[in-house]
């Protein structure tokens, strides 16, 4: 079997995308308008929401960054999983009843829509739109490179794919996740979520029990290793110290129930009593796919560290290290599926929301009425969105990767910062106010980008994710406070007394 | 605590924003956020954990705690203001001392390490380092637990239901279902 290891995990990738493709063809069938298209026709069941939410918060950056990243700074990135009951907890008290009830009554399919009903303020609607545009140009750059590598890696092993170039790479990974993106709209995206969030758990378990078997002592001589090496490394603060790891805990648990991709999702279900289901098995499959992280990363250090194998080029070649050296090809096969799926489920949720905004909600905003024939308008502006994020993660990646780095900054912390007062607070407080909207969403995005432009290290290690969502957290609260209350829509009232 | 609840939230971030102020205006350490392994390219070390926390160590720690305290204000106000019986608040409140409790133990046992150079194991871990990584997880649990297990009590009672679905219907028969016009809903 160690033979034909390239062939298994390429055939691994190649079961998963074929199953995409036909998933997609499946799922046109059953979409015939912008409702179906965006929100799946808010029909989805407990199980499939649950798979699809978990799936999208834990992107290729957690198959990839998230390893990579506990070789490089120890339990640091710990903090980004750990808070991951508490961020959902969050998102599901504050967001997921409200937004499906507002979703419904006000008949919208964007998160938006759901906003500029809940503030009746088009500004408000326009500054969301615009931002999760930006947003998802960056991540959706990002993950398509990062697709296009991995499968670069995955079929350079193979005698027939020896010499094939990333743009190539770039077009297969690009054209199967636009087809059924195209083709089936949100319920393709959600259907693969499920299959995503099933072999992301899988994948997790196994890698943990792998991971538990390379050194004799188990996990426990694994960190012994590390605490000899840098105390500081395998201690709770991590090799990147308090404020790093607080911010990551702050950011990556409250800024949840901000992302975009993931509340959207909260409007889709079938019925609202479903969310006391949805929850807890979000939250248990977010837990197993995460082992994957924390496991790899910690192995990977020891080892390097132990001399059993020599040090990485790359911290983000400890997933793909890991996987050669100590898994069988059977397992690497489905952990490559894994990967891609992790990649897929985020892509797909960040192309619909996207395609939203670009083609709902803006022109609402601006003309205040919806386009002609939104369906195609969906369809065409999917591909095109597609193709410009493609593009741009190649020109990235070979000419000046400035840019993508720049929107990469639009990424989790920009989304938390600007959307999460805006979403979570005005959802559940009356007194939230259009200025204190606006205030929160500009400080955030100024500052975020500031801090990208200047290049400012902050000391001991704060982020500008974390500053930015605290000002802009303390800029809504109190602007609201200070600007009149609003007269709310009669049916948005009643909404938020329920 | 019905509305007094978002003052409490503005107080909670109004602390953290005078902290975070004081934790980038406190006197610098070196390599605070780490630094290169003399070794292996890629890999950062933490170096000394005592003088990392020396200046902003307290600051850090309060700044956590009323992170968590934050959490748990934001979830009681998820919950419709006629659900925050007393019993909820109860439970609320149990959920933070819980954290709190969490948080305490994996600062006092690093504390404790970086002191005396010792530690014991837990699955695997350091044992500060497994209430951050096991402990930390598990805090969030009372709140899966209080939403789960009562969400026909606080969440969505059959009486919100009702409500909702009385709601549906009566703008439907206004034909505000389907336009999506905020105009027109006022």
């Amino acid at each position: 079997m160690e033979a034909y290891r390239q062939e298994i995990i390429l055939g691994a990738v190649a079961l998963y995308m074929v199953f995409c493709v036909v998933t997609g063809l499946w799922a046109m069938r059953r979409t015939s308008d912008a409702s179906d298209f965006f929100v799946a026709g808010r029909g989805l069941g407990p199980i499939v929401i649950s798979l699809a939410l978990f799936s999208s918060t834990l992107s290729g950056f957690g198959f990839v960054g998230g390893p990579g990243l506990v070789y490089s700074i120890g339990v640091s990135s710990f903090w980004m999983i750990t808070i991951s009951t508490a961020g959902y907890a969050l998102g599901f008290f504050m967001v997921s009843k409200r937004i499906r009830m507002i979703a419904e009554l006000r008949n919208c399919i964007s998160l938006p829509d759901v906003l500029a009903a809940r503030y009746g303020s088009e500004a408000v609607r326009l500054l969301v739109a615009i931002t999760i545009v930006l947003g998802v140009m960056g991540y959706l750059a990002t993950q398509i490179l990062a697709m296009a590598v991995v499968m670069q890696a995955i079929l350079s092993g193979t005698a027939m794919f020896a010499d094939i170039g990333l743009v190539a790479c770039v077009a297969i990974s690009s054209t199967v996740l636009i087809f059924y993106c195209v083709t089936g709209g949100i319920i393709a995206s959600v259907y693969t979520d499920v299959v995503q969030g099933g072999i992301m758990m899988v994948a997790g378990v196994l890698i943990l029990l792998t991971a538990m078997s390379v050194f004799d002592g188990g996990m426990t001589e694994a960190t012994s290793i590390i605490l000899k090496d840098d105390s500081e490394a395998i201690m709770p603060w991590g090799s990147a110290g308090i404020m790093a790891s607080l911010g990551w805990f702050f950011v990556f648990g409250l800024g949840l129930a901000g992302q975009p991709h993931l509340v959207t999702k909260m409007m889709m279900n079938r019925n609202i009593s479903d969310n006391r289901h949805i929850f807890p098995l979000s939250v248990m499959g977010y837990v197993l796919a995460a082992l994957l992280w924390v496991s790899i990363g910690i192995i990977m250090r020891a080892t390097v560290i132990d001399g059993v194998i020599p040090p990485l080029g790359l911290p983000d070649d400890a997933a793909s290290v890991f996987l050669s050296v100590f898994t069988s090809p059977l397992l690497a096969g489905i952990v490559f599926a894994g990967l891609f799926a992790a990649i897929m489920s985020t892509s797909d949720a960040f192309l619909n929301i996207g395609t939203a905004a670009i083609i709902h909600d803006i022109p609402k905003a601006i003309w205040g009425k919806n386009i002609e024939n939104e369906l195609m308008w969906a369809r065409i502006v999917t591909v095109i969105l597609a193709i410009v994020a493609a593009l741009f993660a190649l020109y990235s990646y070979y000419a000046d990767a400035t840019l993508v780095a720049l929107l990469g900054a639009f990424g989790w912390a920009t989304f938390a910062a600007s959307l999460f007062p805006v979403v979570a607070l005005g959802l559940n407080w009356k007194g939230a106010t259009v200025p204190g909207a606006v205030a929160a969403i500009v400080s955030a995005l100024i500052i975020n980008f500031g801090v990208q432009l200047a290049g400012i290290a902050l000391p001991y290690g704060v982020s500008g994710g974390l500053l930015s969502f605290v000002v802009s957290l303390f800029l809504f609260l109190s602007v609201s406070l200070i600007t009149k209350p609003p007269v709310l829509d009669r049916d948005i009232d009643r909404v938020m007394d329920i | 605590m019905g509305r007094q609840l978002i003052y409490v939230i503005a107080a909670i971030c109004a602390a953290m924003t005078i902290i975070l102020f004081l934790i980038l205006t406190a006197e610098p350490v070196t390599n605070a956020g780490g630094s290169a392994h003399p070794i292996f390219a890629g890999m950062r070390i933490g170096g000394d954990g005592l003088a990392r926390l020396e200046h902003i160590g307290s600051l850090g720690y309060a700044f956590q705690a009323l992170l968590l305290s934050l959490i748990v204000a934001f979830a009681t106000l998820g919950v419709s203001e006629k659900h925050r019986t007393p019993r909820l608040r109860a439970y609320m409140i149990a959920a933070l001392i819980f954290s709190l409790f969490i948080l305490w133990q994996m600062v006092s046992s690093h504390l404790n390490f970086i002191a005396t150079g010792e530690t014991t194991y837990f699955m695997g871990f350091p044992t500060p380092t497994a209430w951050a990584m096991y402990g930390v997880w598990l805090g969030g649990i009372p709140l899966v637990l209080i939403y789960t297990l009562g969400f026909r009590q606080f969440i969505y009672t059959d009486e919100d239901q009702a409500e909702f679905e009385k709601l549906v219907a009566e703008s439907a028969a206004e034909g505000q279902e389907t336009d999506n016009n905020p105009e027109e809903a006022r």
